[in-house]
């Protein structure tokens, strides 16, 4: 049996792209152009990127590591040159023509994207939030907590047990209320200076290994021009913020994975 | 809480696979092949990245819709 090669797809270009620097993250890169785009490809071993093979690799998480990292990196790069369209890790054709007969297929909806992508940056924006020093800091505040205190240095054991029963219901309600406000504000302002935002599933804490809890984590597409304004919000947000229990972490400018849905829906795995 | 705007070079792996393994264009059709299997397969990694629980279900309260808007 003869060794299989398949293509792997990491982006699709609208310049031909350097493909220099890029030597060392993947054997074989090239890009093909067809259909005015340039999609950046490399050869992989259909032993490692076939299915049995995909199978066995994402069970192995340093596996995984390695080459999504080498996904991302490729995408970076080639991100420097000219607007990019990031495929999603794993997207892998039989030959060139078949990824040809892909740019065929989608040629109208990936101009539309490229057109939409031009001069704008991708960028992230997590909140984790810090419950305890979230708490600490309204708890000294809030005058229905702070009355509720009071009333149980006055009441009886029996009553006191309800009004802490009630005051920590109180807090945590307060502790809600406040998340929800912080997510909210941040979103809505800084969607305010992009031309689109994305909000994404809040990751647990096993995967983000963080003490804190996620409370926001969400994606903007800003314009090149917006990009300061932006970034002076973020600013602000963190001062207001990040003082009461809030961490709040911008990342970018990332390849605009959040923002290159095809318009059949079926584009983006939500 | 320093680390102002941080370089997508600096940024946890946690980053890049909230993104690369979730994220990006997905294609389907017959030239394609594996897609479809890669979701499958994703599995064990999927429900540590995406079939989370989110904190809005967790309070019980709601927030702003997960929903892709425009300007």
């Amino acid at each position: 049996m003869t060794r299989q090669q398949l293509v792997y797809l990491y982006c699709v270009a609208d310049r031909e792209p350097e493909l220099k620097e890029t030597e060392g993250l993947a054997d074989n890169l090239y890009s093909i152009c067809h259909n005015g785009f340039y999609a950046v490809a490399s050869k992989v071993e259909e032993e490692e990127f076939g299915q049995e093979g995909l199978k066995r690799n994402m069970a192995d998480f340093e596996w995984v590591k390695a080459k999504a990292s080498v996904h991302e990196r490729i995408i970076e790069l080639v991100m420097a040159d000219t607007d990019v369209i990031p495929f999603k890790f794993g997207t892998l054709f039989n030959t060139n023509d078949s990824l040809k007969a892909m740019l065929d297929q989608y040629g109208e909806e990936f101009k539309a994207i490229l057109r939409k992508l031009v001069n704008k940056q991708e960028w992230g924006l997590k909140i984790y939030c810090n419950p305890e020093k979230l708490k600490t800091s309204f708890s000294n505040d809030e005058a229905e907590i702070l009355k509720i205190e009071n009333e149980i240095k006055f009441s009886s054991v029996g009553k006191s047990y309800f009004l802490k029963k009630k005051k920590d219901e109180l807090i945590e309600k307060t502790l809600n209320e406040r998340i929800n406000e912080c997510g909210q504000e941040s979103f809505e302002l800084l969607k305010e200076l992009s031309f689109e935002a994305h909000i994404n599933r809040l990751l647990p804490r096993e995967v983000t290994e963080r003490e804190d809890e996620m409370v926001l984590n969400s994606a903007f597409l800003v314009h090149k021009d917006e990009v300061g304004d932006f970034h002076n919000m973020v600013d602000t947000l963190k001062m207001h913020y990040e003082g009461i229990g809030f961490l709040i972490d911008c990342t970018g400018p990332w390849p605009p994975y959040n923002f290159c849905g095809l318009s059949s829906g079926k584009g983006q795995n939500e | 809480m320093s680390n102002a705007v941080v370089k997508s070079k600096e940024v946890t792996l946690l980053e890049i696979l909230d993104r690369v393994l979730d994220k990006g264009v997905v294609i389907s059709g017959d030239m394609v092949i594996s897609v479809a299997d890669v979701d499958l397969i994703y599995l064990g990694l999927k429900v540590l990245l995406s079939s989370v629980e989110t904190m809005e279900k967790l309070r019980g309260s709601p927030f702003i819709s997960p929903m892709q808007e425009a300007k």
